[in-house]
């Protein structure tokens, strides 16, 4: 600039000579044109820093998570690919020729929707204790909640369809008891709160442009805030819909548990309606944060829950009271022997092999048979022998023999006896009764009896 | 030559002005109204098609430009209640997307979009929800049976009918979507839900405990029964064992038929021996042997040398 300015100076002096010195003007009109000369270097110098101003004014830069469209009189420039200028410093027509609009498409954009949840005043948030009482009706301007459809029941369902279809035959007018019983019918429905998370991203810069009304930037505005804010009428509207249109097809229960399938049949849903109307807008994730069961029926739920829990016990108890018995009886091949037992296709020796592994119950009989069929025939065995070998000396001496083995007999039964009664019997007391009162059991005595007879016992 | 220059700025200067005066650009976003003394001549619903050029008019005050947004406007009726065929209340809450499309029409008719909502719309809108709920039963909304459900297309038919209306209107007005965000019942039939609810529960809860209680006296019984046949199939196993060891004891019993009277004699102190093992109160009279011997001394002599 300060170059020019002096060439300017130089070529006013060459100039100089050719005009003052002819003229020969005074002294007014020289300073005359000493400011006409003055003032015209300063125009030019407007001149060049408007152009410069003006023609740089068409720099623009598209931030990194943005693209651009470049609008030349109001229309879309470029074709395909070139229609979207990527992040970066661009030279644009100035306006009003060109306009540049810039759509933030990687910005993702979270949403919270609790248009589904029951009023809850601000202090009963912070606190997180709610005063929903069990009779308190849902109003339906301030709660919001979705309906879901009842347990499916094959009978019922089948005679509505019948009644229905009468019904349509023939018009209705005022909705008379029957009417309104056959209309319910079938639709026992639910009632289940929830909140959601939705997160969007722009997909589509030029549909989002054209289509979706975005208010102008005012100063002091962020321009991701107002596009939030533009498209969040919109995308609210439509994200309640999905999942009303969702819910009536899932029962509380499903609602209440299933956290997958329904997020994603309303993910799947919104972006049907999204795409229907060009809105450039995608789904990025929907999210059930939130679902539950009215605070009103919770009791009820909740009783439902533990009676469930309670079976399941009740169960498991009975499962384990199952092997406990069945390993009582038999042991660890219990189950097996069972099964082997009554299958005909089990071998001999796979049953003689589980026989001889089974413990409990069974065991005890089996090893009290065997103890038994041995000291049968043990006893048996020295039952004969004892006699054999008295034989010879019986023979020789009978009657002492008989006394002898007798008496001993006897004698082991007297020292065995608990208690011993001796009664004289003189000719005197011949025709008297003697009582002696007998316990029943004479281990019951007295303790210090008892003590000894177990003791002996062991 | 710095003249030339001066005079080339100043042309390009009033050449722009007058541009301004008589050019104008609608946006991709935008519908324009062209009115020449207040009468509308000529509409645009975007920018020229094929060239990037802007549009020309008589300058000001002969002819005007009125610009519309034609992007999507949202609008949310208020809550409306209503009754289905069956005549049940019910409370829908509807949006509407909506767009001008014409804007002679528009201007012609409405002006403003607040007159658009105001008059057209929430009236539409209200008709058209009454007709078409008024035509499905609540059934067809929320069923037991997800094949009854039509929610969707009492959803289409409202948009069917609504575009309908609307264009009938000729208001310049076009119905991108419409639907349904809030479906809800009135308060006194909330609590018959509830009530309803309360009930399902409570039945559910006594069929979870009733099943429950039955599955777990199947399992118990089954076990028991399992554990009976073992210790049957056992008893019997052990049966066998025993009859084998009666079996061979019966062998020695041909030794015993030596004498059989001392051989009962014999089995008959055993079997008394073991009968009063335990627990016995032994009441004798002294009148028998050996006890006789407490009554008194025996009648001994001599004769013999026998040890008892």
């Amino acid at each position: 600039m300060a170059e020019q300015n002096n060439k300017d100076n130089t070529e006013f002096q060459s100039n100089m000579p050719q005009e003052s010195v002819p003229d020969e003007l005074g002294a007014a009109g020289k300073s005359l044109s000493e400011a006409l000369r003055i003032s015209f270097i300063i125009l030019k110098v407007i001149m060049v820093i408007l152009v410069v101003a003006f023609l740089a004014s068409g720099f623009k830069t598209v931030g990194p998570e943005e693209q651009a469209l470049v609008l030349r009189f109001g229309k879309i420039q470029g074709v395909g690919e070139d229609r979207l200028l990527g992040p970066g410093l661009h030279w644009i027509f100035p306006y009003p020729i060109d306009e540049i609009v810039k759509i933030p498409v990687e910005t993702k954009v979270s949403l919270l929707i609790d248009s589904f949840w029951y009023h809850e005043s601000a202090k009963e948030r912070l606190s997180g204790q709610s005063r929903i009482r069990p009779t308190d009706p849902l109003k339906p301007l301030v709660d919001g909640y979705c309906l879901t459809r009842g347990e499916q029941r094959i009978s019922p369902a089948l005679i509505s369809e019948t009644q229905g279809d009468n019904i349509n035959s023939t018009p209705v007018t005022g909705g008379s008891r029957q009417t309104v019983s056959s209309d319910s019918e079938g639709s026992d429905y639910n009632i289940v709160h929830s909140k959601w998370q939705l997160i969007y991203q722009i997909d589509n810069p030029e549909q989002f442009y054209i289509n979706v009304l975005i208010p102008d930037v005012r100063p002091g505005e962020t321009y991701i805030n107002v596009v939030k804010g533009g498209v969040t009428p919109l995308l609210k509207s439509m994200f309640e819909d999905a999942v009303v249109s969702v819910m009536v097809n899932y029962t509380i229960d499903e609602a209440i548990s299933s956290r997958d399938r329904i997020p994603r049949d309303v993910r799947i849903s919104l972006q049907d309606k999204l795409g229907e109307i060009s809105s450039g807008v995608k789904v990025v994730s929907v999210q059930l944060t939130q679902s539950v069961c009215p605070p009103q029926v919770k009791a009820a739920f909740e009783a439902s829950t533990l009676a469930s829990q309670n079976s399941a016990k009740a169960i498991t108890d009975a499962r384990t009271y199952a092997y406990n018995t069945i390993s009582k009886a038999a042991g660890p091949v219990a189950e097996e022997l069972f099964a082997a037992l009554h299958d005909e296709a089990v071998s001999e020796e796979t049953k003689e092999y589980l026989w001889s592994q089974v413990a409990g119950t069974a065991q005890e009989k089996l090893s009290g048979a065997r103890v038994y069929a041995t000291k049968v025939e043990k006893d048996a065995e020295a039952n004969a022998n004892y006699l054999i070998s008295l034989l010879p000396e019986y023979r020789q001496r009978p009657e002492l023999v008989i006394q002898k083995i007798y008496l001993d007999t006897i004698e082991q039964i007297l020292a065995n006896a608990d208690e011993k009664f001796f009664i004289q019997t003189t000719e005197a007391a011949k025709d008297k009764e003697i009582r002696i009162q007998l316990n029943a059991d004479p281990l019951i005595k007295s303790k210090k009896i008892r003590e000894q007879t177990t003791e002996e016992n062991r | 030559m710095k003249n030339f220059a001066i005079t080339i700025f100043i042309v390009l200067i009033v050449v722009t002005l007058g541009l301004y005066l008589v050019s104008f650009q609608v946006r991709e976003t935008e519908c324009c109204l062209v009115t020449r003394f207040g009468k509308p001549i000529r509409q645009m619903t975007g920018p020229r098609e094929r060239y990037a050029l802007p549009y020309f008019k008589w300058p000001f005050p002969i002819e005007q430009i009125h610009k519309f947004d034609s992007r999507m406007r949202v609008f949310t009726p208020e809550v409306e209640e209503t009754r289905t065929a069956g005549g049940e209340p019910i409370i829908v809450n509807t949006y509407v997307v909506w767009r001008i499309s014409e804007p002679l029409k528009f201007f012609n008719s409405v002006k403003t979009v607040k007159n658009a909502e105001d008059e057209l719309l929430r009236s539409r809108i209200r008709n058209t929800q009454n007709n078409v709920i008024g035509r499905h039963y609540f059934s067809e909304f929320v069923n037991s049976d997800p094949a009854k459900i039509k929610f969707e297309d009492i959803q289409r038919d409202m948009l069917t009918e609504l575009k309908a209306a609307v264009a009938d209107a000729q208001y310049g007005i076009e119905i991108e979507t419409v639907g349904i965000k809030q479906l809800k019942v009135s308060e006194e039939v909330s609590k018959e839900v509830f009530e309803r609810m309360r009930a399902e529960r409570n039945r559910r809860v006594e069929a979870i405990t009733a099943q429950g209680e039955a599955e777990k006296i199947k399992i118990e019984t089954q076990a028991n029964s399992i554990s009976d046949e073992l210790i049957a199939a056992a008893e019997a196993r052990a049966k066998v064992i025993r009859g084998k060891g009666d079996a061979q004891a019966a062998k020695y019993y041909k030794m015993l038929e030596a004498d059989p009277a001392l051989a009962a004699f014999l089995r008959d102190l055993e079997a008394l021996q073991k009968m009063l093992e335990k627990r016995t109160t032994f009441v004798v009279p002294t009148d028998k042997e050996p006890f006789s011997l407490l009554k008194g001394m025996p009648n001994l002599g001599p004769v013999e040398q026998n040890k008892p």
